[in-house]
């Protein structure tokens, strides 16, 4: 075919897990890693991964990349590009991948983190299913980036029916009609209910423990924030009809009037 | 253009074959050439209401199977010119109902230069309800003022937006009318039952009538004669209102309050 070109270079935003070191001691990272790996063999095996070197050119500390990369490629993960802020660093020049500034992307993180804090905007969804867990004493981590993507919202302005259900995955979920008894709302990210809320409405499904559901009346069946949830009898009875936020403080589910 | 409108509610009991009779009776009366088919296979109401039992020959189920041809199938109204009864049958069940065979009938009866075809649905949501409501251009939801039959409307709503063709082909959507049945103002002012608003609010279509709650709808079915033909009740003068509010006019709706007791039935009532 004539139409046919060949080849294409185009932009593209892709999802890779990444490995981000919290140390530069080569048998703690060899020992936490093949701990991690452990727990799902099959899920990562042969899987790229972007070896993440920020944390370390912050504490400026050094590691042998040639150990570095065998020691990932030893435990059959894949590595394919190196994230760091300084380029021209000793540690960055040395390793035998290619760069890509992990400088950038970070600021984007902290902006879109600091408006999540201000309960008024999206953030990226980091803590996504597979997240493996990042806690502050574990020296390395492996968790999965996202990119700061941003995508549009799911709009319904239809009423949503008794039995119907929706579902926004990786996003926003804004409804303008009324959500009838027996109805689901569910999303990935924050819900918005213009219409009265009166069926259940899940947010935040896949983990994200920062989405909020918004409503201007709130009558509903059961509302859950990643999977904390509360049915009607146990909200308040003067917050019911009334515009409310639901969003979870640490394991708390919070539900305020607006 | 031929319209076809479904007579719905999810929930049995609530007066969707009353309603198909007064509706369909109510456009042919006003000159439009109409049938009503009854999809209720297996039950059969309609013939019943329409006081045409005995004259039942054929049924829908002969006229999808090509048993029968439409001349033979339709049932003449004695009363009113210009309408019609397609009964359903008794002796099968609605698995015998296709979509290809009433697509057929439809096409017939679009042919034969019918203005109005309606539907009147059996209760539930599964096939008969379904295939009922499929080819419908308009709706007509038949709702109690009582919570389980909005919630059932709510339910057959949402079906009439994912399963009906006009949603299945992405055509504008099925145009949806809500009507409350046997409302009762007394006893939605002691609370008894959901008053127009709620039920209005918690729908959220188009109101299209409210016809109160009157013994004359009882004693219409056992006489085989569509309540719209009673112009003394209120339900026959609300069915009528409906009517002029279907074909596009604007009427303010009545029988919302209790009728005020005179000195005679304060008397003795």
């Amino acid at each position: 075919m004539s139409s046919n070109p060949g080849v294409e270079l185009k932009g593209g935003m892709y999802t890779f897990m990444s490995l981000k070191l919290h140390t530069s001691d080569m048998d703690v990272i060899d020992a936490k890693l093949a701990d991690k790996i452990q727990q799902a063999p099959t899920f990562f095996k042969d899987t790229p991964v972007v070896i993440d070197l920020t944390v370390l050119e912050k504490m400026e500390s050094e590691i042998n990349t040639l150990l570095l990369l065998e020691c990932v490629r030893r435990h059959n993960l894949i590595p394919i590009v190196a994230s760091t802020i300084d380029k021209s660093s000793p540690m960055a020049q040395s390793i035998a991948l290619p760069l890509i500034d992990g400088g950038v992307s970070r600021s984007i993180k902290e902006k879109t983190s600091s408006n999540t804090a201000e309960g008024s905007s999206e953030k990226p969804d980091e803590t996504a299913s597979s997240t493996i867990d990042v806690s502050p004493d574990v020296d390395i981590s492996l968790s999965r980036e996202i990119e700061y993507v941003v995508k549009t919202p799911l709009v319904i302005d239809k009423p949503i029916r008794s039995g119907q259900q929706v579902y926004a995955r990786d996003t926003d979920l804004i409804v303008m009609g009324p959500i009838g008894p027996g109805a689901e709302v569910i999303a990935d990210n924050n819900i918005h209910v213009y219409g009265p809320l009166r069926g259940r409405a899940l947010c935040g499904v896949s983990g994200n423990t920062s989405s909020r559901i918004f409503c201007q009346s709130l009558e509903a069946e059961l509302v859950s924030v990643a999977g904390n949830y509360r049915m009607l009898e146990t909200i308040p009875e003067e917050l019911r009809g009334k515009p409310a936020m639901v969003w979870l403080d640490k394991d708390r589910l919070n539900i305020e009037p607006l | 253009m031929t319209k076809t409108i479904v007579v719905t509610s999810g929930k049995g009991g609530v007066g969707k074959t009353t309603t198909s009779a007064s509706i369909a009776t109510g456009l042919a009366k006003r000159g439009f050439k109409t049938v009503v088919i009854d999809f209720d296979v297996g039950l059969r109401n309609l013939d019943l209401i329409m006081g045409c039992e005995r004259r039942v020959v054929y049924d829908l189920v002969n006229l999808v199977n090509q048993e029968a041809s439409l001349h033979q199938t339709l049932i003449k109204d004695k009363r009113i010119e210009n309408l019609y009864i397609l009964p359903a049958s008794q002796t099968r069940d609605k698995d015998a109902l296709t979509i290809e065979g009433i697509a057929r009938v439809m096409h017939k009866l679009k042919k034969s230069e019918f203005d109005y075809i309606i539907c009147d649905s059996p209760a539930g949501i599964e096939k008969g309800a379904k295939m009922a409501l499929y080819f419908a251009d308009e709706a007509i939801v038949t709702t109690n003022p009582e919570v389980s039959s909005v919630r059932d409307s709510d339910r057959i709503l949402g079906i009439l937006q994912s399963e009906s063709k006009r949603s299945k082909m992405n055509e504008e959507p099925v145009k949806e009318h809500l009507l409350i049945t046997r409302y009762n103002p007394a006893r939605v002012k002691e609370g008894q039952m959901l008053s127009v608003d709620d039920i209005v609010d918690l729908l959220a279509i188009p109101l299209l009538g409210i016809i109160p709650e009157s013994p004359s709808v009882l004693d219409c079915s056992n006489a085989g004669k569509p309540v719209i033909l009673d112009d003394e009740s209120a339900a026959g003068q609300a069915y009528s209102d409906a009517i002029d509010r279907l074909l596009g006019e604007s009427k303010p709706h009545r029988f919302m309050e209790a009728p005020k007791k005179g000195f005679l039935s304060r008397l003795f009532g």
